[in-house]
């Protein structure tokens, strides 16, 4: 029987793929996301659009407050930084793409340094609020820096293209996010399983303990912010350019709440829990709206008449009903899933 | 100069609304230990009711208060037994987080309870104006400012002299010798809630005498943010005087330097703040042991 507990080695621990069937069911994931956009109608794809950037940005999230335990309140101000760091290169100096999606990594990742300098001092929810703070100083410092961001008038973006291939239609934008993604997936994966995300994970679950052992906290805390943002401000950058048009209205705090959101309902510190977290909260108000569209007209109504509005009670409320029900998240079902689905009719 | 005083007393104003909140933050921290999100929400919550009572029941201050006060209380106690003490024992993040999604569904109640238009609590008092020494006040800030001092004052003496008082700082400094002691955790927190939410409310009935309530008054807690942490999350009347100072700098930066700067003048202020002192000014430092 397969039970893949039985591990023999470090590498077989660590494996991304541990079995046939799971590479099977992979390649055919990966290749039905290629076809999608063909698919799909132009309402559909949107969403299929949004999980995918939600998703860049959480796993971004993920790697500073899932491995590394530092609770985040501003990552909406790395996602606008990441936008405006694209948008000012691409359209106001005219920079190719490329060059764009750099700086938007870059200039995150030169953002958290400021806000995690201050940070290596301070722990728990005192680092919370500073990156709360943080985010609104953002916010300020874009509306006053008009010479550069045009203040509150924002910057038009257009749908890039790169390397001679134009990604001007929705599915080849689709495209150009999925691909995104999948390198982020990959790359977290990876800073999972080496040297690098094993400190992370250390300084997480106990600091003291983790410096004891010799690893370098100021760093590798430093580090964890860098790569955060950067990942994060990438995401940001695609969202600008899906939404083409760059304005800090477009990039409203509850961005913050819902990448939390998207963590605890995934499970927090795991990879496949960001993306499954994504679906469920980018998805949720949609099918809460069909859900009520069921039953009658009138609550329909109100739902498109108080649409933010419910979207945040929702968010609200998942994130306390799964606090409540299951601390683990999405991923902590999914393994009772595959469990009961391996042994059956035994219960271990 | 005519100019700076008017700046510093309503700056002082609206700091002691910071204050209040701050010092409905750092209650329920110091009994507690965890930051309640939703302290902002609140705060609005306890200001809309008043002005319901204020506009169906009777336009009598005493009668507003009285009802914004019990509301406040049936608030607290209500969020405690209801959504934080099933989260009792789960690690400070999960139960922090809690609260940010109690803020999320608090905020956005408003707009369906009540509605997005901007209103006046009026109750005949608050907006007069009073001369003092060529600088024109209302009352209802002079009204808050003492409010504050006579809370900080309240406060400290409850907290010292009290049974209840000791008993919280009994369940803040360690709840499991607390429980060993005789003392309920739960009551206690209980009771904490129920005291944040009025300190709080207090600050919100100020707030909606001398401005206008809307559905953006939930700002007033990330306001009040920077004060807790100026005075120290754990220090009650720290917060309270830190809200003063976090209301003073903001109005002078505003004044002085640009509008722009109005907004994040504390953001900042806390960020050096922590840099120096990453436990506030009034706050101990945490001894941590492995």
């Amino acid at each position: 029987m397969r039970t893949r507990d039985y591990k023999q080695s470090y590498g077989e621990l660590v494996a991304l793929i541990d079995s046939p069937p799971v590479w099977l069911w992979s390649v055919v994931l990966v290749l039905a996301l290629i076809v999608a956009p063909y698919a799909l109608n132009a309402y559909a794809l949107s969403f299929l659009i949004i999980i995918l950037i939600t998703a860049t940005g959480a796993l971004g999230l993920n790697i500073l407050t899932g491995y590394t335990g530092l609770i985040s309140l501003g990552h909406v101000g790395f996602l606008l930084t990441g936008a405006y760091g694209y948008a000012v290169v691409v359209s106001k100096y005219g920079q190719s793409p490329l060059v764009g999606f750099l700086a938007a990594g870059i200039v995150p990742g030169m953002a958290s340094l400021v806000v995690g300098a201050p940070s290596l001092r301070l722990k728990g929810l005192y680092l919370a609020i500073t990156t709360l703070a943080f985010s609104f100083i953002i916010n300020t410092v874009i509306l006053e820096a008009r010479w550069l961001t045009n203040g509150a008038r924002g910057i038009s973006v257009q749908r890039p293209e790169i390397l001679g291939i134009s990604f001007d239609s929705d599915a080849a934008f689709t495209h150009l996010c999925l691909v995104v993604a999948m390198l982020t997936l990959f790359a977290t994966l990876n800073i999972r399983r080496s040297r690098v995300g094993r400190a992370f994970v250390a300084i997480r679950d106990n600091d003291t303990a983790a410096r004891a052992m010799g690893i370098n906290l100021h760093a590798y805390k430093l580090l964890a912010f860098v790569t955060s943002a950067f990942i994060t401000g990438i995401a940001g950058a695609l969202y600008g350019i899906y939404l083409s048009f760059v304005s800090v209205e477009g990039f409203p705090f509850l961005l913050s709440i819902e990448a939390l959101a998207i963590l605890i309902v995934g499970g927090l510190g795991s990879a496949l829990g960001a993306v499954l977290g994504t679906i469920l909260i980018v998805l949720l108000p949609e099918a809460t709206r069909l859900v009520f569209s069921l039953f009658s007209t009138q609550l329909d109504a109100t739902f498109t008449t108080g649409a933010q509005e419910l979207k945040s009670m929702l968010y609200g409320l998942v994130i306390i009903l799964f606090l409540r029900f299951e601390p683990r998240g999405l991923v902590g079902v999914w393994h009772d899933i595959r469990r009961t689905w391996v042994n059956w009719p035994l219960r271990y | 100069m005519q100019y700076f005083i008017q700046l510093v007393i309503s700056g002082l104003a609206i700091g002691a609304i910071y204050g209040l909140i701050a010092m409905g933050f750092a209650v329920i921290y110091k009994s507690t230990g965890l930051v309640n999100f939703a302290q902002g929400e609140m705060t609005m919550i306890v200001a809309y009711i008043a002005w319901t009572v204020s506009t169906t029941v009777s336009g009598n201050v005493v009668i507003v208060s009285l009802a914004a006060l019990l509301a406040a209380i049936f608030l607290g106690v209500v969020i405690e037994r209801v959504v934080m003490r099933p989260m009792l024992g789960e690690p400070i993040f999960a139960t922090v987080m809690v609260t940010i999604g109690l803020a999320v569904i608090l905020r956005s109640s408003i707009n369906f309870i009540w509605d997005a238009y901007p209103h006046g609590l009026d109750v005949g008092v608050g907006r007069d104006i009073v001369r003092l020494g060529g600088v024109g006040v209302r009352t209802g800030q002079i009204a808050v400012i003492v409010a504050l001092l006579l809370l900080l004052a309240a406060i400290w003496a409850f907290f010292h002299y009290s049974k209840i008082g000791i008993a919280m700082r009994a369940v803040a400094a360690d709840d499991r010798t607390a429980l060993l002691m005789g003392i309920s955790a739960p009551r206690i927190h209980a009771l904490a809630w129920a005291a944040s939410s009025v300190i709080a409310g207090i600050g919100g009935l100020f707030f909606a005498l001398s401005y206008d309530l809307s559905p953006t008054m939930f700002q007033l807690g990330l306001k009040a943010f920077p004060a807790t942490i100026l005075g120290g999350l754990d220090a009650v009347l720290g917060s309270g005087v830190g809200g003063l100072l976090i209301g003073l700098t903001e109005n002078l930066a505003g004044g002085y330097v640009g509008s722009g700067t109005k907004e994040v003048a504390g953001f900042a202020m806390i960020i050096v703040v922590l840099m120096v002192r990453p436990f506030g000014l009034f706050g101990e430092r945490d001894i941590e042991r492995v």
